[in-house]
């Protein structure tokens, strides 16, 4: 989807960050970069929960009186719903704090466009292994502090499905919630697996965490930029063949997702956009 | 005015040094240069001093992600920047834009406060809007934050902020160094460098509170039993 220039507006990208993984924070940067290299917008900035600069700063670095505000997060959750909204001063939509107009997009994971950035990164991790004789599992962390986190994941699962991809099974799965991704190979009729984690950044969770929990490592390892060998596709385990490819948040085509996201928010919400 | 233009202004005023960054004007062509103040007269040198020479804010990102102690600098206050480098940016718009990389936001905090609208949120108020596991936090004593401001922040600590925050309204923090801190590293007047601004506690801050209020806890249930 193309976007028209918007020369007067900035666009803040919202991501989590870690005091603990480098890796963190790179695909927002990333992300950032390629949309600053288009020239769409005045300014392109980053702000985190963890890392700096914060939610609460992020203005400060502002000059746009506009600024569309992303979080380049996976799902509908405790953070786009209670910590963006809070830490920013938002109270809908639209809000104006601090003398600028700030439009509250959704976040980049619950954009149908997703399903084809997730088929086309099963297939890259897979390469050669037919759908019908492969299950994929979507991957995501879970958690008991908001009812919607899993629903992206849930949704992308069934629009999978929908989309006729062939593969012999299609299922979610979480590290904190059942289904649990520890028993990857109990969810899946077929000795091919796919798993592809639907997270941001290939940082703690998808890069250290779960790999252990699927069995690839016993414990866990350095973070993702300080090895030296790459894992290995694909891994043999519990009898079944192994496919377990990076974070989808690394895909650079999720820059086009964020523009995605800001479009949608210009049709949905006209009468609040300066032009 | 921009803050791209308020920039070129505190430049022109004599302002030369960020956090551990010396701001070169007229280098060798180049409109601006950023190096570790300690390479600054090096980078006068002919070819730059034998410095890597970076084109472009680009390479902010990774020279300020591992301190020169190879660690990991989640907090970018900290006082551990490589050496061995210069960076030579066109124009404002660029030197602006490498700063907030090395500096996330504290060229805007300054700006802010120089224009009288900085907003600085007191400790207990950052607390009390802690959820999830953090939540704890809220319980920590006075006497135990103070402390805490001791322990973790100022440059004996790793952090080169100038701490703006009180305890609350009613409790400014301690005199110590790092309440006193300036937030300017290195010997350098205050006309002469754009200090770093602390204007809420940190995340790490946050996370030493919960360590905290968990252990005068344990502390108070120890004692009743």
């Amino acid at each position: 989807m193309s976007i028209a220039p918007k020369p007067n507006s900035a666009l803040l990208i919202v991501g989590h960050g870690s005091t603990e993984n480098p890796d963190s924070s790179t695909p927002y940067f990333d992300h950032a970069d390629e949309i600053r290299s288009r020239g769409l917008f005045a300014e392109v900035h980053c702000c985190f929960w963890k890392e700096e600069p914060s939610l609460r700063e992020a203005l400060y670095m502002i000059d746009a009186d506009e600024v569309y505000v992303v979080p380049d997060f996976i799902s509908e959750g405790y953070f786009t719903q209670d910590v963006i909204p809070r830490e920013l001063g938002l109270d809908g939509p639209t809000t104006v704090v601090r003398g600028k107009t700030l439009h509250y997009c959704a976040p980049v994971g619950v954009h149908p466009s997703m399903t084809q950035l997730l088929l086309r990164r099963a297939k890259e991790v897979a390469p050669g292994v037919k759908p019908a004789e492969a299950s994929l599992i979507i991957t995501g962390h879970g958690t008991g502090l908001n009812q919607n986190s899993t629903k992206a994941i849930r949704d992308q699962v069934e629009l999978i499905i929908a989309a006729g991809a062939g593969y012999a099974s299609v299922t979610d799965a979480y590290m904190e919630e059942t289904p649990f991704i520890a028993e990857w190979d109990k969810l899946t009729p077929t000795d091919q697996v796919i798993v592809v984690p639907f997270f941001i950044s290939d940082g703690l969770h998808s890069y250290q965490d779960i790999p252990v929990l699927l069995g690839i490592e016993s414990e866990v390892g350095a973070a993702a930029s300080q090895r030296e060998i790459f894992r290995q596709n694909p891994h043999h385990l519990r009898g079944k063949t192994l496919y377990y490819s990076s974070a989808i948040g690394t895909e650079r085509l999720i820059a086009d997702v964020i523009l995605d996201q800001v479009s949608d928010f210009d049709k949905a919400h006209k009468s609040l956009v300066a032009n | 005015m921009s803050i791209a233009s308020q920039l070129r202004y505190f430049i022109r005023s004599g302002i030369h040094r960020i956090g551990e960054l010396e701001i070169h004007s007229d280098l060798y062509g180049y409109t601006y240069a950023l190096c570790h103040w300690q390479d600054a007269e090096l980078a006068t040198e002919p070819a730059l001093g034998g410095l890597d020479h970076y084109e472009g804010p680009a390479a902010a990102r990774d020279l300020s992600t591992y301190g020169h102690d190879g660690e990991y600098r989640f907090a970018k206050g900290q006082v551990n920047l490589k050496r061995g480098w210069v960076m030579t940016l066109d124009d404002e718009d660029q030197l602006r834009q490498a700063l907030d990389q090395f500096y996330p936001a504290c060229l805007g905090l300054f700006v802010a406060q120089q224009r009288g609208d900085l907003d600085v949120q007191n400790l207990r108020d950052k607390l009390n809007r802690q959820t999830g596991m953090y939540r704890f936090a809220r319980s920590i004593s006075d006497d135990g934050a103070q402390e805490l401001v001791r322990k973790v922040c100022g440059p004996a600590h790793q952090c080169a902020k100038k701490i703006l925050w009180k305890i609350d309204d009613a409790t400014p923090l301690a005199d110590s160094e790092a309440s006193r801190f300036n937030g300017i590293p290195g010997d350098l007047p205050e006309n002469e460098a754009i200090p770093l601004l602390c204007r809420e506690a940190c995340n790490h801050f946050v996370a030493e509170c919960r360590k905290r209020a968990k252990a005068e806890f344990e502390a108070k249930e120890k004692a009743a039993s």
